[in-house]
């Protein structure tokens, strides 16, 4: 009986409807709450910026675990590789690839000098990750390090990202 | 009069607005419009449900989408779209309540909820709809999301703020107070 009874109730709730259509139009106030808090698109070099940072603060505390303290043994690594395995999934791989790919050739259309100050922040980030790499193959086990380790594949997937939805063509902005 | 769109049974099948996304995390305002006509029933249905509150729902999903617009560039496809919105309105209708510590123990509850009631019809009965506007919060919510719109208990419990077992419990007892208010132990 107890079963008949949720059954029904199951099909009186699939009976109902989801989409109920609002009574006016609400668009008019979403519209305008909207415009008065536009969302800004940051510039790209702050936006590099911004990655760098996180590298460089990445960087100083990998610098302070390792000169804080001992060095586990390196058997560590094999026996408790990090749990971040987002860069050894192929699908991650070859959608970080595609990305990367495009991020290239959107790079290549901007001006030298934003150019040449993103690609500086690149370098910074991809330092602090092989730093962090090092780190962690000494230091397998620490949970900070493996957080920096994502951190700094983050930065540069996020570096990536802006430029190439910056730099979309058909953006536009009414 | 409220317009209804299909019923909990229907499934997802539309295909994702990728498009329409892209342009609208671009800042394509036009674009966010178009999905603001796909996706409001869905939003508003959901925001009035929680609430039982008509002119809580309109002002819920105009924060949603509010709130939607200016978090699209973090807007990873990792979920749906809709997904991805839906858990908006359930913020913004916690965030709401929180905010002004309204009970929504209304005088007129499920006001402006489809009124399907018509004796020889085979939709659900407006009792259920009242029924369900006059549970209590923490029971409604749950059975609202999980009992109607199809989301996980660990979804329910993520978008909510509680542990799972506290939704589960919370849906046994929307349940069980549903199944008495509209008698159906007796049928």
């Amino acid at each position: 009986m107890k079963v008949d009874t949720q059954k029904s109730l199951d099909e009186l709730l699939a009976q109902l409807p989801r989409d109920i259509v609002p009574p006016r139009n609400l668009w008019r106030g979403i519209s305008r709450r909207m415009d008065q808090n536009p969302r800004r698109v940051r510039p790209l070099v702050y936006a590099a910026a911004a990655s760098v940072i996180g590298a460089c603060v990445a960087s100083a505390i990998t610098w302070a675990v390792l000169h804080g303290q001992p060095a586990a043994p390196a058997a560590q690594l094999a026996a408790h590789p990090p749990a971040f395995d987002e860069p050894r999934n192929p699908s991650y791989v070859a959608a970080r690839d595609d990305l990367e790919l495009n991020f290239r050739e959107r790079l290549s259309r901007l001006d030298p000098a934003t150019r040449a100050r993103i690609e500086a922040s690149l370098a910074v980030i991809r330092r602090a990750h092989e730093d962090i790499r090092k780190a962690l193959a000494s230091d397998p086990s620490s949970p900070l390090l493996e957080q920096l380790w994502q951190s700094t594949w983050h930065d540069e997937l996020d570096l990536y990202d802006h430029v190439v939805r910056a730099t979309q063509p058909t953006m536009t902005r009414t | 009069m409220v317009q209804m769109l299909p019923t909990a049974g229907a499934k997802d099948a539309a295909a994702e607005p990728t498009e329409l996304i892209a342009a609208a995390v671009g800042g394509d305002a036009r674009a966010f419009e178009h999905l603001y006509r796909r996706f409001s029933p869905r939003v508003y249905g959901l925001c009035l449900r929680l609430t039982g509150q008509r002119e809580a729902a309109e002002d819920c999903t105009q924060d949603s989408f509010v709130a939607a617009w200016r978090a699209l560039a973090g807007f990873e496809h990792r979920s749906r779209f809709s997904t991805w919105l839906h858990r908006i309105a359930v913020h913004s209708v916690l965030a709401r309540r929180r905010g002004l510590r309204i009970d929504y123990e209304v005088p007129e509850p499920a006001a402006g909820l489809p009124d399907t009631a018509d004796p020889g019809s085979d939709g659900p009965p407006l009792d259920l709809e009242r029924a369900i506007a006059r549970l209590p919060d923490g029971a409604r919510h749950v059975l609202v999301l999980v009992g109607i719109y199809g989301f996980s208990h660990a979804e329910a419990a993520h978008a909510l703020g509680v542990a799972e077992g506290t939704c589960k419990a919370q849906l046994h007892r929307a349940r069980g107070l549903l199944t008495a208010a509209l008698g159906l132990e007796k049928s």
